[in-house]
């Protein structure tokens, strides 16, 4: 009896070793933090677009359509880098393409949507980043969807690769079935 | 010989002693002039994780985000917002994630309470085998 409780101590510790080992041999990558806006309408807030100048209104752009918002800047090379993707979205699945301009020069980014084109239907601009807290946003880019609802379905921090893209793609064939 | 034995001595007192300043990034600009505003601003930050640096608090980081972060703080406790509030505000958007001390709630409870629930198991084992030799 006193031999086999001195054997809990050895018993817990392979335990947690076998916790501890299972959690590093999974995949999961561990830069992933857990969105704490997901399933929540969407913030409002009001800007002012780029191109038009005109008033940007929350209320007005969402909850009508399947929308794609994408948080982007100039100066971010990875925004460059996903832009081909971000069109394809408005190519090939024809959706409602938000862009929020992050801290960035107007006319550099007019200067960049005419050399990269320009996939969005709307563009506000974040000019001190007080939209993108309100969003959460931390690391650029940043994709999400919002269904017609006006409720953030997805999210994506970082580039939209030809792997996400599938991904998002998915959620927007899904979506897009669902309201019909 | 003796040199080396003072070095051991001295290189870690040198760390701990550099390590433990008040090192922050709170630009002159955000500071509020009432102090003990001020330091509610301080406190809340340090309390604040910097989610482009992760393992830096927004009192530390000078990432932009951080900075931002910081002014927000500031302008809410301004605004008469409570701490609570202020937490509640930046955790709604960012996440639990964001709270360096992590909240005491139902999926965090291993996390608090684990270290206790080894304490005793340990202090009953020590007990036990003490016991046990005296016999």
């Amino acid at each position: 009896m006193q031999k086999k409780i001195l054997l809990i101590p050895l018993i817990a510790f392979l335990l947690i070793s076998l916790i501890f080992f299972y959690l590093l041999i999974i995949e999961r990558n561990p830069n992933n933090i857990p969105s704490a806006i997901l399933n929540k309408n969407v913030p409002i807030f009001l800007a002012e677009t780029l191109i038009r100048k005109e008033k940007f209104n929350s209320s007005a752009e969402f909850g009508a359509e399947l929308v794609l918002v994408n948080f982007f800047a100039t100066w971010c090379k990875p925004c460059a880098d996903e832009h081909s993707n971000i069109t394809r979205f408005k190519e090939e699945k024809n959706i409602k393409i938000v862009g929020i301009n992050y801290k960035d020069k107007p006319e550099k980014t007019i200067k960049w949507l005419k050399k990269l084109g320009n996939p969005y239907s709307v563009i506000a601009i974040d000019k001190k980043g007080s939209i993108s807290i309100d969003w959460g946003v931390y690391g650029l880019p940043e994709t999400f969807v919002v269904s017609s609802q006006g409720v953030i379905m997805f999210r994506h921090v970082g580039p939209v690769t030809d792997e996400i893209y599938k991904k998002i793609s998915l959620i927007i064939d899904s979506e897009k079935k669902n309201d019909f | 010989m003796i040199f080396k034995n003072y070095f051991l001595i001295i290189l870690p007192i040198f760390f701990i002693l550099i390590s433990s300043f008040d090192s922050n990034s709170v630009e002159p600009g955000e500071i509020i002039k009432n102090k003990s505003l001020e330091l509610r601003a301080r406190k809340i930050s340090k309390n604040i994780r910097c989610m482009v640096c992760q393992n830096q608090s927004i009192d530390e980081s000078n990432a932009e985000l951080a900075k931002d972060l910081r002014i927000l703080i500031r302008k809410k406790i301004l605004e008469n917002n409570s701490d609570k509030e202020i937490y509640k505000f930046l955790t709604d958007r960012f996440g639990d994630f964001i709270l360096l001390k992590p909240a005491f709630k139902l999926n965090t409870l291993m996390l608090w309470l684990f270290p206790f629930l080894f304490l005793g198991l340990g202090l009953f084992f020590l007990i036990y085998q003490n016991k046990k030799s005296k016999k």
